[in-house]
């Protein structure tokens, strides 16, 4: 009451501060990752070890054989080295934050504020997201192009398409984990359930094997599920397995996936703010 | 400002185990109805487990109730969630709605984009609150960090940047020393008077309430038992004035005709008396030659203690 509130002026300022929340939070998000950089060196030293042991074990799979499931050496190489880059961007080991949040009953603070819960998660994922690549994920890549030398798209179009792709791959993923911590809201002991859709995340998702090196009956199951868009679509446009109209395709499909997550997700969530038990006081 | 008419609140919580676990019901809040009118600032008292919370998070939008009608500046608060709590401000003492490793700075700053405060508007109230509530000396500080008495008042500051038509504070004074609970309450008076900030007030201090709130509510096992003001709940169920005398040597017979002796000992007694008190004190200074006289007044504490522990307005008198 100091000051009125100057009224709105035309769409163009209104729209800059519907812009200003998403782009403070993703800020905060992003600028966390850095509070603990010692952490983030040993797990990179981590994700590093890890990724050379998946590197010896695809190699030996491949024995004397110059392709496999239409992957060269080189092709697994990176592959490994993209999926070891995107482990924490894409929180690809689980994520519990929400439903911490939601058990500890501190979705109540969220509640208090005038905007929207899932854009202001999303916002901060995306944030954390970004810290992670430029702290793990980069780091990694760097690893793998000294050591191994990776595969790298061909021209502008096919690294549009990836950049498109690891955008889409993020969203995709950011909604199915918020989907899963909802569960917090019928149950007070969701973190097993969680852990199984993480399990189901990891092999659906091509980050313990190329999807391609599964059974084929396998494959056309995952198809049928969002999964492959989480990471796999990702790699493969990266290394050129998909190409030309089939890139378009595959792009169309993690578009489509995270539109219906997204729908999933604000019913979901309606529902179980409805039935949200705010403990405490 | 605030309308509430026969609200319901009933929690369901398991017991046992497993697949043979039974259900129990536990009506929190029953049918409870109660007005405030702008700018007004109203205690909401009741013991623990009354069902105060419960209400006050129904009235944030933070729980749906099983029935009645809610409506806060003509909005249902659990139907228009974000457009309800555009306008209002909540401090749950027993927990912070800052960011917990953010200095409080920038949980500051952020809530400026939350609520969409005009930068001129959110300056003015930052050096305001930070003047009244002498937050200085930790805005700079992660919320993590803070002692509970600096957080309090950070997440005071916190509620009201965005200039809210309504304050909605639980138990704000919980945990604090004499001095904090004061500043606390002064800024809290402050607030409401120049900005006519409705205020409804869940505490267990009674300090706070007399010294901010007029009217008061008591709810009790989920019911509403008493909604006025305090000073007629004090005349009405108040204990009675006391008299303490000492008088200049022993006496023989204590009782004096028209007040009631409470107790007494050689050369002292204490009386019950209602109203003004010179009568009582010509009638025992006419009885016997007394060295000194003092009148105590019953306090609100005492009343209300009463209140819990006797039932005493359960028999319905609202
Ligand atoms: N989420 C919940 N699940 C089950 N029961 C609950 C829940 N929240 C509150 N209750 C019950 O509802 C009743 C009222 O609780 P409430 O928190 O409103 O009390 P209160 O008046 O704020 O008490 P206090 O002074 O102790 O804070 C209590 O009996 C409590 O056990
Ligand atoms: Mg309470």
């Amino acid at each position: 009451m100091t000051t009125t509130p100057a009224p709105p002026t035309g769409g163009h300022v209104s729209r800059r501060s519907r812009l200003a929340l998403p782009w403070a939070v993703a800020r905060l998000g992003f600028q966390r990752q850095f509070a603990y950089p010692q952490a983030a060196l040993w797990g990179l030293i981590t994700n590093s070890f890890f990724g050379l042991l998946r590197v010896a074990v695809l190699l030996a799979l491949f024995g004397t054989r110059p392709q496999v499931a239409g992957y060269t050496p080189q092709d697994a190489i990176t592959y490994t080295g993209l999926t070891q880059a995107f482990i924490m961007a894409f929180s690809l080991f689980g994520w519990f934050d929400f439903m911490r949040v939601i058990h500890r009953g501190e979705v109540a603070s969220d509640l208090l504020r005038p905007a929207s819960l899932l854009g202001f998660w999303a916002a901060q994922d995306a944030g954390r997201a970004v810290g992670q690549l430029v702290l793990r994920g980069l780091p990694m890549l760097l690893i793998f192009q000294v050591i191994w030398g990776l595969n790298w798209p061909p021209g502008p179009l096919a690294w549009a398409q990836v950049v498109l792709s690891v955008l889409l791959a993020w969203a995709c993923g950011f909604l199915f984990r918020f989907l899963v911590n909802c569960a917090a809201f019928w149950s007070p002991d969701a973190v097993g359930f969680g852990r199984f859709a993480w399990a189901v995340l990891g092999l659906g998702c091509g980050f313990l094997m190329p999807l391609a090196f599964f059974p084929e009956w396998f494959r056309a199951l995952l198809a049928w599920t969002p999964f492959p868009g989480m990471l796999n679509t990702t790699v493969e446009l990266w290394v050129g397995v998909t190409s030309g109209a089939a890139a378009w395709a595959a792009l169309g499909t993690q578009l489509g996936w995270t539109l219906a997550l997204l729908l999933l997700c604000r019913v979901t969530l309606r529902a179980g703010l409805r039935r949200l038990e705010v403990a405490g006081g | 400002m605030i309308h509430v008419e026969h609200l319901r609140k009933t929690f369901t919580t398991r017991t046992g185990r497993f697949l043979s676990a039974g259900r129990r019901t536990h009506e929190a809040v029953r049918d409870v109805s109660f007005h405030i009118p702008r700018g007004e600032i109203v205690g909401y008292l009741g013991p623990n487990g009354a069902g105060k919370s419960t209400t006050v998070k129904i009235l944030t939008g933070l729980l749906v109730p099983d029935s009645g009608a809610v409506t806060v500046g003509g909005l249902t608060p659990w139907q228009d969630r974000r457009r309800h709590v555009a306008r209002l401000g909540a401090v749950f003492g027993q927990r912070t709605t800052l960011w917990w490793d953010l200095p409080v700075i920038e949980s500051l700053r952020l809530l400026r984009h939350v609520y969409r405060i005009p930068h001129a508007t959110w300056q003015a109230n930052l050096t305001t609150f930070t003047d009244l509530l002498d937050l200085g000396p930790f805005l700079h500080t992660p919320a993590r960090a803070l002692s509970l008495g600096q957080r309090m008042r950070a997440d005071l500051a916190a509620a009201l940047l965005h200039d809210p038509e309504l304050l909605f504070l639980d138990e704000p004074t919980v945990g604090l020393d004499v001095v904090a609970k004061e500043r606390i309450r002064d800024f809290i008076a402050h607030i409401n008077r120049e900005r006519e900030v409705t205020v409804l007030l869940t505490t267990h201090d009674l300090g706070d309430v007399e010294r901010l709130a007029r009217r008061v509510l008591i709810i009790d096992h989920g019911q509403l038992l008493f909604d006025g003001d305090l000073a007629r709940l004090q005349a009405a169920y108040g204990s009675q004035r006391e008299l303490h005398v000492d008088f200049d040597g022993p006496v023989a017979q204590p009782e004096v005709p028209g007040l009631t002796l409470l107790s007494h000992e050689p050369g002292r007694a204490t009386y019950a008396f209602t109203g003004a008190a010179a009568d009582p004190i010509a009638r025992v200074t006419a009885h016997a030659p007394v060295r000194d006289l003092t009148v105590r007044e019953p306090d609100i504490e005492a009343t209300i203690r009463r209140i819990y522990e006797g039932d005493l307005l359960r028999a319905g008198i609202r």
